[in-house]
């Protein structure tokens, strides 16, 4: 009698050990949640619609997460540091307008590396200015940035200009057509995959380094984790705080740069309002939005998980009516997931 | 402390000369016409013949505002401040023509005299201006579409957003004029663009995607057709698709060249702006809008008046011009 209980006791515990292992693994993992969302959402998307699997999709999906994975980025080392940041859109409509206008009227041919520095030194000197108001303030970051988005924005409008600007320089035209790879389809129409998005993985390699190889990276965390203790371990907050700013601004900056190149238009009215889908996107990559955590994986993650469901509702055939109230359960639904996890463990 | 000394009296610097800006305003009868955008080209165009009102008649003071980004709630708040001030009138283009009802009630109760233009459905106005009927000008769209197209094939319409009434009605009056046509068919009808070129262009992607055969597109915002071309050109199918909707000549010039944007409609919105204060003026002096009167605007030499959803009426126009490749260099803006 006792054998067989034994005996049939072993395998169960054997598997629940299993699952444990697996939940323990996934735990210290959290990208491997969002890589599941994003792997169960793509099946069940190309389940009802097999147009889905296309090459001329997953190349819109890379295209439209450039912008959005380079603003990410900016947030996630700020949110490791323990603060946040909302104005990035705004420094990114005033250096992308002001670049492309500065460049038509005055140099017309400057190469677009040129522009593109042009454009991250613009940003950095925003976000800088973010991180010494944060710091001598000792004000929260989220209010500062409020602020600063404010201003930023309302200066763009008046002083710099807010007509549809039409006419972007040659060089950023011809950044923005560049093609990495043409793909031709059956039906005969293109579609191509950006050498832009190359800039998002030496961005997101950048990132990686700073934050896991570099002594400012790791100053960056523990300031994040418990900005006392690291005060009283030799940080220099201050540094810190600058550091992360201007971070964010830097690629705040580039992702204006882009978005101009690909959209062959300059718009000071465009990217207003994508913040929180950025901030989302980083939290459902892992970080926490207290600070000291989060992976530059699981944020291009994250961001892919957002791009992907703002993509493909028009082929699942969801009615332009139910299109945002379908993201909004969407995040409110894989928020959750993340939250069960925080709290178990 | 004596940072916090210095900001308080800038503070109270700028205020003084806020105050002093309010009060030079007040000398004689203000119309403010408020826009759904500041610094959109069509907005800007607006804004040309809000002042050249201002400058024929040198009895009123006319003057242009809009929020930084298309919000129906900034707007609202705009208003807001309007009737705070007590201006003479306001002639609004409502970017939520329902959620400014209640704030345009109020400034209607304070003695604001309230004009509007595209907001057909608006109960608390007195007179709201149309520049042509609404169904008949998202006909025409459909019709050049349909013609394009040989009259039959997928087709899906665009809009600014959900809210924006006009974009809305465009959309119905093309797809009512397509139940003409048996062989058209529409598909995933009014997508969001929310007044965003890099939007309508994803959307416009993901529909070629799912109908790789559509062949008409119709625009609604301003900007859509932009995004729309550049989707259409980027996929290689400027002659397979017709592409119609409403723009302007210098935003959508280098579209029309290529062909991946077949046609544009507009009204000059400098025309609108000039007969929103006319009639803003009018309203004021009490004088009466009669059917088949002359405002002395191209497109209005004739307008016809019906009446509104509230206590107000509506004038329509016949103000439209469509133009493609061969003509929109003519219209410098």
């Amino acid at each position: 009698m006792t054998e067989t209980t034994f005996s049939s006791a072993a395998p169960r515990s054997e598997s629940a050990g299993a699952v444990a292992g697996i939940w323990a693994w996934l735990m210290r993992h959290p990208p491997a949640f969002t890589l599941i969302l994003i792997v169960a959402v793509s099946l069940v998307v190309g389940a009802i619609n097999t147009d889905f699997w296309q090459v001329s999709n997953l190349f819109d999906i890379l295209r439209a997460s450039v912008v959005r994975g380079l603003f990410a980025l900016g947030v996630l080392v700020v949110l490791a540091s323990g603060g946040i940041d909302v104005s990035f859109t705004a420094i990114a409509a005033f250096v992308m307008y002001a670049v492309t206008m500065l460049v038509v009227n005055v140099v017309p041919d400057m190469p677009i590396v040129a522009i593109l520095a042009l454009g991250a030194v613009g940003g950095a000197c925003f976000g800088g200015l973010n991180g010494v108001l944060v710091h001598a303030l000792k004000a929260p970051s989220l209010i500062v940035t409020i602020g600063t988005q404010y201003v930023i924005r309302s200066f763009l409008l008046t002083f710099v200009g807010t007509a549809l600007f039409m006419n972007v320089p040659a060089a950023m035209d011809a950044f923005g057509k560049l093609a990495l790879f043409t793909h031709h389809s059956a039906n005969g129409s293109t579609s191509t995959l950006p050498a832009f998005v190359l800039i998002l993985a030496v961005a997101s390699f950048v990132t990686w380094w700073i934050l896991e190889r570099t002594l400012i990276g790791r100053a960056v965390y523990a300031v994040g984790g418990n900005a006392g203790v690291a005060e009283r371990l030799g940080y220099n907050l201050r540094t810190v705080r600058i550091f992360v700013f201007a971070y964010a601004g830097l690629l705040a900056g580039i992702a204006g740069i882009i978005h101009v190149s690909s959209n062959r238009l300059a718009n000071p009215f465009d990217l207003a309002g994508a913040e929180l889908e950025i901030i989302a996107a980083v939290v459902l990559g892992g970080a926490r939005i207290t600070g000291g955590s989060g992976s530059v994986i699981g944020t291009l993650l994250g961001v892919v998980l957002i791009t992907l469901v703002s993509n493909v509702l028009i082929l699942v055939g969801i009615p332009s009516t139910w299109q945002l109230v379908i993201v909004g359960i969407f995040i409110i639904l894989a928020g959750a997931i993340f939250s069960i996890r925080g709290r178990q463990s | 402390m004596p940072d916090f000394r210095k900001l308080a009296a800038c503070t109270v610097a700028l205020s003084t000369i806020w105050g002093a800006a309010a009060a030079t305003a007040e000398e004689k009868p203000s119309i403010v016409t408020v826009v759904k955008v500041t610094g959109e080209n069509w907005f800007t165009r607006m804004a040309e013949g809000v002042a050249a009102y201002g400058n024929d008649n040198d009895t009123v003071a006319t003057s242009q505002i809009g929020p930084g980004k298309a919000d129906a709630a900034q707007q609202a708040r705009l208003i807001e401040d309007l009737v705070a001030k007590k201006v003479s009138a306001i002639a609004v283009v409502p970017m939520d023509a329902s959620s400014l009802e209640g704030v345009l009630k109020r400034a209607a109760q304070r003695g604001i005299k309230v004009v509007t233009h595209e907001a057909d459905s608006m109960k608390n106005t007195l007179v709201d201006i149309e520049a042509f009927e609404n169904k008949a000008f998202g006909a025409r769209f459909n019709e050049k579409i349909a013609e394009c197209m040989g009259k039959s094939g997928k087709w899906t319409s665009f809009v600014g957003s959900l809210g924006s009434l006009t974009h809305v009605q465009w959309a119905d009056g093309g797809a009512e004029n397509a139940k003409k046509y048996p062989e058209m068919e529409l598909v995933s009808e009014k997508n969001e663009s929310f007044n965003d070129a890099n939007r309508a262009y994803e959307k416009a992607r993901e529909i070629l995607r799912k109908y790789p055969d559509i062949k008409g597109f119709q625009g609604g915002s301003a900007i859509d057709v932009i995004g729309i071309g550049r989707a259409v050109e980027e996929a290689g199918l400027q002659d397979k698709t017709c592409v119609f909707g409403i723009g302007l000549p210098k935003d959508t010039g280098s579209y029309l060249e290529s062909g991946a944007v077949d046609g544009i409609s507009f009204w000059d919105p400098k025309d609108a702006g000039y007969v929103m204060n006319k009639v803003a003026d009018m309203v004021i002096k009490g004088e009466e809008i009669k059917d088949g009167m002359d405002l002395g605007v191209p497109g209005y030499e004739k307008v016809s008046v019906k009446k509104g959803a509230g206590d107000g009426i509506i004038v329509v126009g016949e103000a439209w011009v469509d133009v493609d490749k061969s003509n929109y260099g003519k219209y410098p803006f």
